[in-house]
């Protein structure tokens, strides 16, 4: 059922670990230009989630269609070419050389050359879009530091700037402000919602801090315990029961 | 420096015999280059290369042996068999990572080992011996040290060049990426496995046209070539001189060939002077024999958090 404006269609998607069922049947539709925000308690299967639309697994059952097109199953190369990037819960980028180059790896790999023969002895000039993209996210001092001296939350910064560095119209971020103070937060959460509005971007985020996702979300889904038990607006989430009773436990009987 | 080893063969102790000496020592470097493109840029360590070595030395033999004696037809010969062995190995390799990596890459090598040792076809243990000198153009033969020696030196400066090329491109960066965190190159949209079937091919040719020019020098080529101890000095070479830096691995091959004959001239049990001299330069120069002099020339010190 393809919908105009469906980004990303996730449909009835399970996924099993052996006897454990990480995720059962969620299904939802992220539309373009949305943030769109899967929150949930540690364990409901956030993660997986993401997994299973960057191509690290393949989903037990059901689909992930991307702009109308299938992707459940295919490798994470391929997913991130076709306009797909992620970052990670845990930052994931490369410590041992310097800011600048981490950007530019992966900017070049949306250079004409890459995967051509010429890549072997040329080396595309992507200067400018990375320095804006170090500009944007404060990092332009720090170009040529290695990245693992950076401080935490500029570490966190620049995992989302190799994501974007790739060029993505659909960008999956993975607690991005996992580790941050509170201020930290508040200023990265501004930020990604500006930089996303700029680029046109659609997001789609994972959080398990409630507070983070209210403020930046267009729509919410709520995960608990590998499945969907509520999807809505932030207000119609936050006035939630079955969603209070998954953060807060039971009412006392 | 080019100037310096282009200049050498003119001072006055260069006899035959060190000539020769100098033919290995930048041979080895040679080779210790093109497995520094594995070891220091893509974080992959080969335990196999002495059999692309030995193939491209065999090739080159049997054709030599043959009366095929253009070194042309050798080097063309070396590129064939070296590259199709090469696809068989790097296919299977670089589906593993870490040490399955460096495990597949010897037991190939010993496969190939053991059928040059065990079969008669090429000579068994004594592998060929006795091969004429291969000729350039027309007459001109490389018959004597001094050709082999500029014959070596030819090859190292086109293929140092080629891997310096390789290592300032695109490609390049992307292996670096593989050896820091090959998950996220996946994630950035490299397929990352053809990277290394790339780079394990052209490490590998290099290695073999590096062996395809041994039979000249030597007039032979043994199964001994490929033992596994010689891979092992080959990833040493690249220890000692520096990984990550091509010019340093050189460098470090010529030191182990150098210092292996200076010691074993004097000691019968010289693999234990060459081990002492090994643990020093790991533990205390960890950065190579290359990395002394970015010291003393006031390089900017790797900063380290």
């Amino acid at each position: 059922m393809a919908h105009d404006g469906i980004v990303l269609e996730v449909d009835a998607v399970s996924k099993s670990f052996g006897a454990l069922a990480a995720l059962s049947k969620v299904s939802f539709a992220v539309r373009q230009g949305q943030v769109f925000s899967v929150i949930g308690p540690n364990g409901a299967g956030k993660s997986t989630l993401f997994n299973v639309i960057s191509g690290l697994h393949v989903p037990t059952v059901g689909r992930v269609r991307f702009r109308g097109r299938e992707i459940a199953g295919l490798a994470p190369e391929a997913i991130n070419r076709l306009g797909i990037a992620k970052t990670f819960q845990i930052t994931n980028i490369f410590p041992e050389i310097s800011v600048f180059e981490n950007v530019r790896v992966a900017a070049q790999s949306r250079a004409r050359e890459s995967g051509r023969l010429a890549s072997l002895w040329r080396l595309p000039d992507v200067e400018p879009g990375t320095a804006e993209l170090l500009r944007a996210f404060g990092l332009a001092a720090k170009r040529d530091e290695l990245a693992e001296s950076l401080s935490h939350g500029e570490q966190r910064y620049l995992e989302i700037c190799l994501a974007l560095a790739t060029e993505p119209t659909l960008l999956l971020l993975d607690e991005p402000t996992a580790g941050m103070t509170p201020g930290e937060t508040k200023e990265a959460t501004a930020l990604i919602r500006r930089i996303a509005a700029a680029r046109g971007l659609t997001v789609l985020l994972i959080e398990h801090d409630m507070s983070v996702v209210m403020g930046i979300s267009d729509r919410i889904a709520v995960l608990h315990f590998g499945e969907k038990i509520a999807e809505g607006a932030p207000e119609q989430i936050r006035n939630d029961p079955q969603v209070i009773e998954a953060y807060l436990g039971p009412p006392e009987a | 420096m080019w100037l310096l080893l282009a200049l050498l063969p003119a001072l006055p102790f260069m006899s035959k015999f060190y000539l020769l000496l100098a033919f290995d020592a930048l041979l080895f470097g040679t080779i210790a280059m093109s497995l520094d493109l594995l070891m220091g840029y893509t974080g992959l360590v080969s335990f196999g290369h002495a059999a692309f070595f030995g193939l491209g030395a065999y090739a080159s033999a049997v054709l030599l042996e043959r009366g095929i004696v253009s070194l042309w037809a050798c080097l063309l010969g070396a590129l064939l068999v070296v590259g199709l062995y090469a696809l068989v190995v790097s296919f299977f390799a670089t589906a593993r990572r870490g040490i399955y990596f460096a495990l597949l890459t010897l037991i190939f090598a010993e496969v190939v080992y053991t059928f040059f040792r065990y079969t008669q076809t090429f000579g068994g243990s004594d592998g060929i011996q006795g091969v004429p000198s291969p000729r350039l153009i027309g007459d001109v033969a490389i018959d004597t040290p001094l050709r082999n020696y500029y014959l070596v030196l030819v090859y190292l400066g086109l293929a140092y060049l080629a891997c310096r090329v390789l290592v300032t491109s695109h490609f390049g960066r992307v292996l670096v990426a593989i050896r820091e965190n090959e998950d996220r190159t996946r994630f950035l949209g490299y397929d990352v496995q053809r990277y290394k079937l790339a780079v394990c091919m052209i490490s590998a040719l290099l290695t073999g046209l590096g062996g395809a020019l041994y039979p000249g020098r030597s007039a032979f080529a043994t199964p001994d070539l490929m033992l596994w101890t010689v891979s092992g000095e080959f990833i040493i070479m690249v220890m000692i001189g520096g990984l990550g830096t091509l010019a340093g691995p050189v460098v470090g091959g010529a030191f182990f060939v150098l210092l292996q004959e200076k010691v074993s001239s004097y000691v019968d049990w010289y693999f234990i002077v060459i081990g002492l001299v090994l643990i020093f330069i790991v533990l205390f120069m960890p950065r190579g024999l290359l990395g002394v002099r970015d010291l003393l020339g006031g390089r900017r010190w790797r900063t380290t958090a």
